[in-house]
């Protein structure tokens, strides 16, 4: 009721806000509100930033239109950090459902169709009573486009440099009580060099001709599938799938020790889901989620390769031969969740969410744990209550109760509040966090072949890692001026990171086999403190056709592992983190007639030395892109719009050896372009430039 | 009627997406077909190259390297000018060093293979003699891994060798060899008396180094707890050799229980080394390879004031170079590596004339070993 009314009085207003302001939100509470009223601080990239960037990766969005957000775009995929903190303490969410991935953490983001993004929410801190409390670093909720009414065909092609291709393809219909969303998404890169040199010790001849890839050829597709049904009005079924195969290609070149390798990484990933939710007479919503989710790691070999694998008698060797062609299973993780969730509105201002979450976890890995596979299973009960009895304070306070197979029961706690007065809305946030160790961090013991061999231990002695994350922030927003400013604390106990070990760790089998190539054994070991201290601030200014903007974030880091031969604390670095990092962007837009709008965007990103253990430190950078969008023709059914632009104008990219750590992976200038086309009939959803707040859609749908 | 199509595209819908969860994640091969294709494509390269009826096999650890390569290529060069009789092949035991071996492009593929499958396609192929030669330095843990593959051979441990043929390997009851052999060449210093033998021949090499400062040697070592046939012995005995040719040569280890550097730094200042002296560092082992370039002579320096060694006497992240530069000692760089290898100090023993020729020694030397079991003992 209260966001209703807000709603009208948005209307009301004279003043042209930015459509960010308007946009609602939904991941922090789980329950709908306007951004500038939500009550747990929210970053949103809108709709209208995203066709305006028109970012080839989810890698690319994040890492350019937000601070907090830093990507290591390697040869074996994408590592993200926000805040400081990695891939295994951030949560991924397709529309509030978790992105199929590595178990251990690792989320596959290819499996997002960049092009297919409605706008994207980040909560950051374990802030969420609804998403688990593993969410250490934050959570990033993807909304996806939707498609409510009529027939819908879309396809975008996006072409690059580097015979980058990113296509998507969407065909929508409703038809009655049935709605049916099919998308098919591709996307392609060969790939790029920036230097053909190794990090070489200074003994040795200097190699000069390396053919090790900065960024490998790689190529992914998506097919998906979502079916709802609506029996009765205000009871929404729906199934869901997908499926998705990646394919990560590696050159051979002339020396072994760099760049020689023998096999290539396959992906397959699977997903599919029931549910539906009902929301009753009164208003309250009832949800019921049951999802399941696949992802298989495959070693495709390119030619005789001699590893892990099993002789006649069942006994695991490490010399065992693959032939060119033939492929071997690394680990295929299946996660199966039922969720259900109710939201309740008590009073008119009091509104209660609770819920329930089961969690079963399974890990197959034939030659990379003992015994082959490993499990887990985690459940939780919440209860979340935003209360607004004043008008110029809200209050959420949420309590999860996980439980977990191996580290048995946790009650974590979360308190958010806002207070409003004027055009300020003050919020604080005090939230724990509770995560246990994933399988593989547990289980796994594997040989990473790189320039150097690399072996990796698992710790069956592993704590659960718990966090305490503190932020208070301001937002000031006045006539199209936006700014915001959070200071965060984020304290994990017994962090869970990889530690350098003595080689004689590693198991005898492997040590014998690998020898003087072993270069490094590192293991999963609990750290005795890990803290992250950031300050985030951004700042927009909209007026008429003009926007800019940007943001920067501070980020300290100090973690301590205990080193039992030396019998004291040592102070490690959290791998990747800068102390600075920001944004910045100008866009214009105009319309010069009814059939053409141009649109001008200029954005630059920059980033402070990044910080490592090991392998060199990455390069400070700073990169600048160009952007135009042109929406073109005028009919009610079709739509067209070609955009293109120039990444990187002023051509940078590090050149630093292969081998050692990158500060940014970047080709140098590239150029982009992509054409969509769209058909559509029923509600015309143009490209605007102003996502209004849609009363109706809050109506119908609680949860996007 | 278009109900009907709506439906029937809804199931099929459906279908799909209960399609996806059947996803199979077998492997595409059946391990046992896999054994005997491998075994099969090291027989073709036997066949391929087999001119005599005899064969010396050169087994080593194995390395990426380039430097190794041209060293081992060296090596089997003499050995097929020295051994006129025989078919010289390389052998690698490690899998790595053998995959990337065979899979570089725009370069020479070369398969080295594990001495097991070599032995296998040797018997297959029926030579008459067979010598394995250990390309160690020490009789440790990789050695003891050469002799079990020439057993697992005796034991024709796949069981399709002819027996018959296999049969000939065996000893008489007096102990003479059969009509068949079975050799087995020695590591570097198998014994003490070989210890004193590459001490003259290292001297021939190093003298010029030793009349200048001290000259230490990285040799490889069992790590304590598996100090197979406590072979780590040598390294000492090798010390003790060198020293009365001339007291700046010392030995240490980058395994090997208080044979760190740090301890060979204790005992070259108890020996009274002079606090600033030179230092020149080299490899005590067939091949330079990671442990040469990087431990050795690497850049790698984690040192810091504070940094002690660790329990087991090890200053780990931190080159021997390096190392010894914080020791205080004058360490020479320009030796390291030169562009025709000349002078360079980081060379792999098979890179010396002299210490290939005491390797060919051994296997002249080679003794015939008794390792056959018959798969039918009854008989």
């Amino acid at each position: 009721m209260a966001l209703l009314c807000f709603a009208v009085r948005v209307a009301a207003q004279d003043v042209v806000l930015t459509d960010t302001l308007e946009t609602v939100v939904v991941t922090g509470t789980g329950t709908q509100h306007l951004l500038k009223d939500a009550p747990v601080q929210t970053e949103v990239i809108s709709g209208r930033m995203l066709r305006q960037f028109g970012g080839r990766s989810i890698e690319d969005i994040l890492g350019s239109l937000s601070a907090s957000f830093a990507f290591n775009e390697g040869d074996m995929g994408s590592q993200m950090q926000l805040n400081g903190l990695g891939n295994s303490y951030i949560l991924v969410l397709i529309d509030g459902k978790r992105l199929t991935g590595d178990v251990g953490g690792q989320n596959d983001l290819s499996l997002i169709d960049p092009h297919n993004i409605e706008r994207i929410e980040v909560v950051k801190g374990a802030s969420s009573a609804l998403y688990g409390s593993d969410a250490i670093a934050g959570v990033v909720n993807i909304i996806t486009k939707r498609h409510d009414e009529g027939v819908m065909v879309e396809n975008a092609t996006r072409y690059g440099s580097y015979n980058d291709v990113r296509q998507h393809n969407s065909v929508g219909v409703a038809w009655g009580r049935w709605k049916s969303l099919t998308g098919f998404q591709l996307q392609h890169s060969d790939g790029w060099q920036n230097t053909s040199m190794e990090n070489t010790p200074s003994s040795a001849t200097p190699v000069t001709d390396s053919r090790s890839m900065t960024v490998n050829k790689h190529t992914s597709w998506q097919l998906s599938e979502m079916l709802t049904f609506v029996p009765t009005e205000g009871l929404e079924l729906y199934a869901a799938g997908t499926i998705h195969r990646k394919g990560i290609y590696r050159p051979k070149g002339k020396y072994p020790k760099y760049d020689v390798k023998t096999f290539d990484l396959k992906y397959e990933n699977a997903s599919a889901a029931i549910g539906g939710r009902w929301k009753t007479g009164r208003g309250d919503l009832l949800s019921l989620d049951v999802d399941w989710a696949q992802h298989a790691y495959y070693h495709a070999f390119t030619s005789t390769t001699l590893t892990e694998g099993f002789d006649a008698t069942g006994r695991l060797i490490l010399d065992f031969p693959y032939f060119e062609g033939q492929r071997q299973l690394q680990s295929n993780q299946q996660r199966t969740m039922v969720q259900l969730k109710g939201v309740f509105d008590l009073a008119a201002c009091h509104r209660l969410s609770a819920g329930m979450e089961a969690r079963f976890d399974h890990l197959k890995a034939p030659t990379s744990v003992e015994g082959g596979t490993a499990k887990d299973n985690t459940e939780a009960v919440y209860v979340q209550d935003e209360w607004s009895w004043l008008c110029w304070l809200q209050l959420t306070g949420g309590l999860r109760l996980c439980r977990n197979e191996g580290f048995g029961w946790r009650l974590t706690p979360k308190v958010s509040a806002m207070v409003k007065v004027g055009d300020v809305r003050l919020r604080g946030t005090w939230s724990q966090g509770f995560k246990t160790p994933a399988l593989k961090e547990m289980n796994y013991r594997y040989i990473r072949e790189m320039t150097n061999i690399v072996m990796y231990l698992g710790n069956k002695d592993l704590k659960a890692q718990t966090s305490n994350y503190f932020s208070l922030g301001g937002e000031w927003t006045h006539r199209g001026f936006n700014v915001t400013v959070t200071g965060y604390l984020n304290r994990v106990d017994h962090m869970i990171a990889l530690v350098t070990v003595p080689r004689t760790a590693a198991p005898e089998a492997y040590r014998i086999q690998y020898g003087e190539q072993l270069n490094k054994v590192r293991r999963y070991e609990n750290m005795e403190d890990a803290r992250t201290t950031g300050l985030d601030v951004s700042v927009s200014y909209t007026r008429k056709e003009w926007t800019i903007g940007g943001s920067y974030s501070y980020l300290d880091t100090k973690a301590h592992v205990y080193d039992s031969d030396r019998e004291r604390l040592e102070r490690v670095v959290i791998d990747g983190m800068a102390y600075h990092k920001g944004n910045v962007f100008l866009t214009w837009e105009h319309r010069f007639a009814p059939s053409y709008a141009l649109g001008l965007g200029l954005y630059g990103r920059m980033s402070s030395r990044r910080y490592y253990q090991i392998d060199g430190n990455g390069k400070p950078f700073q990169i600048w892109r160009l952007t135009t969008t042109h929406n073109l023709g005028h009919s009610r059914t079709m739509t067209y719009r070609l955009e293109a632009g120039i990444d990187n104008i002023f051509n940078y990219s590090d050149r630093t050896p292969h081998g050692l750590h990158l500060g940014t992976t970047t080709p140098g200038t590239t150029f982009y372009a992509t054409l969509t086309i769209r058909f559509k009939t029923g509600k015309n959803l143009k490209f605007s430039n102003n996502n209004k707040f849609n009363s109706k859609k809050q109506q119908s749908d609680e949860e996007d | 009627m278009k109900k009907i199509k709506f439906f029937a595209t809804a199931l099929v819908a459906l279908a799909m997406s209960v399609g996806f969860m059947a996803c199979s994640d077998s492997d595409d091969s059946s391990n046992v077909s896999n054994m005997e294709r491998y075994q099969q494509e090291v027989e073709n390269a036997v066949r391929a190259e087999k001119t005599k009826n005899k064969v010396i096999l050169l087994v080593a650890f194995g390395s990426t390297w380039q430097q190794a390569y041209d060293a081992f290529d060296l090596t089997r060069k003499e050995y097929q000018k020295a051994f006129p009789d025989y078919d010289v092949f390389l052998s690698f035991s490690s899998a790595i060093c053998i995959n990337r071996a065979a899979a570089g492009e725009n370069t020479a593929k070369r398969n080295f293979y594990e001495p097991m499958y070599w032995l296998e396609a040797f018997g297959r192929v029926q030579y008459s003699e067979i010598i394995v030669q250990s390309m160690q330095v020490i009789p440790g843990e990789e050695f003891s891994r050469v002799v079990n593959a020439m057993k697992d051979f005796g034991n024709n441990k796949l069981g399709d060798l002819d027996d018959k043929y296999m049969s000939k390997f065996a000893f008489d009851e007096e102990g003479n060899p059969g009509e068949n052999v079975l050799k087995l060449g020695m590591p570097l210093m198998y014994t003490e008396d070989d210890t004193k033998t590459l001490a003259t021949e290292l001297d021939k090499n190093f003298s010029k180094y030793a009349s200048m400062g001290a000259v230490l040697f990285m040799g490889h070592g069992n790590p304590d707890e598996y100090d197979t046939y406590k072979a780590n012995v040598r390294y000492t005995q090798l010390e003790t050799a060198l020293q009365i040719k001339n007291p700046n040569y010392f030995v240490g280890t980058v395994d090997m229980a208080d044979n760190f550097k740090v301890q060979v730094n204790n005992r070259m200042k108890a020996a009274g080394f002079a606090a600033n002296g030179k230092v020149f560092c080299a490899p005590l082992m067939s091949i330079a390879g990671d442990h040469a370039h990087n431990d050795m002579a690497g850049d790698d320096d984690a040192w810091a004031e504070e940094m002690a060694t660790q329990v087991e006497g090890e200053a780990e992240d931190v080159s021997w170079k390096k190392y010894f530069g914080h020791m205080g000692y004058t360490i020479q760089e320009t030796p390291y590596y030169t562009d025709n290898g000349a002078d360079a100090l980081v060379k792999g023993l098979l890179e010396y004339k002299n210490i290939r020729d005491l390797y060919i020694q051994h296997t002249k030397d080679a003794e015939a070993v008794d390792f056959y079991h018959s798969m039918y003992p009854g008989e």
